[in-house]
């Protein structure tokens, strides 16, 4: 039977999440009372390559959560996505990953 | 029997065919002038609110948000310009049989229709379960929400061309 490896202390070093590039964003789409369902299932298939199925499923939590993630990515990859839903007129925001 | 109508845009093999009657596409291009002079005004004006939404909501993201506003606005600017640009080209150029339109130019009227019912929804106050059924024509609104109606119409015929 193999027996388990003696735990050893280690310091992390302190993290600022602001200075990771790589520290996933999200991007999420929230609902508003303007935008057609059949606009924003449009705009999901044309910016991000989404199935018909897919970018419709993800308008519909929009439309009855209030919210959908989108996209995620790297911070730069995240702004660009928000940047390109803004030129659509969608009400886009980006997150860190699980904040 | 009658007629099937034709819809207001239709793929055929060559593009895309605006059957719009002469006093809609003038209206359409009004609208999109009466846009393009609210985007080059100034820049705290409350129509264009939906235009430009937040990108960094969380708290303790502000000076992100503000950067972001800072260095993107003149892009989103420019980019619903440009779009308006080529709308208002296609457009002035479009009459009965007319050249039918590109895909791009198609989209860049999506984009602009899209636009001008962000700024007039949000100038009416458009809600959740507002139904156009419910405003009568004595509304003080009445010809603005008929409007909006137009163009959520126009809208979606052009997604549906764009998808079929």
């Amino acid at each position: 039977m193999a027996t388990a490896p003696t735990p050893i202390v280690v310091d992390r070093p302190d993290q600022d999440e602001s200075v990771l590039p790589d520290t996933p964003w999200i991007v999420l789409v929230w609902n508003d009372p303007i935008n057609l369902m059949s606009y924003v299932t449009f705009v999901f298939q044309k910016l991000f390559g989404y199935s018909l199925e897919k970018a419709t499923e993800l308008m519909l939590d929009v439309h009855q959560k209030g919210r959908a993630v989108v996209s995620n990515g790297t911070r730069e990859k995240a702004e660009l996505d928000v940047f390109r839903l803004h030129e659509h007129g969608l009400w886009a925001t980006m997150q860190r990953d699980g904040s | 029997m009658a007629r099937k109508p034709k819809p207001p845009v239709e793929r055929t093999k060559s593009g895309f065919r605006l059957n719009l009657q002469i006093e809609e596409r003038d209206l359409v291009l009004r609208l999109m002038g009466e846009l393009r002079a609210l985007l080059l005004g100034p820049n705290e004006d409350d129509r264009l609110r939906r235009l430009f939404p937040t990108a960094y909501h969380q708290p303790g993201d502000q000076a992100m948000d503000d950067e972001y506003q800072r260095l993107m606005r003149e892009d989103l600017v420019a980019s619903r310009l440009t779009g308006l640009n080529l709308v208002d080209e296609c457009l002035s150029e479009t009459s009965g049989d007319s050249a039918p339109l590109s895909e791009a130019q198609l989209l860049a009227f999506v984009q602009a229709l899209n636009g001008l019912r962000l700024v007039l929804g949000t100038m009416l106050d458009v809600g959740e379960d507002d139904d156009l059924q419910d405003i009568g024509d004595d509304h003080p609104m009445a010809g603005e929400h008929h409007l909006y109606g137009f163009l959520s119409w126009l809208l979606d015929w052009c997604i549906r061309a764009l998808q079929s």
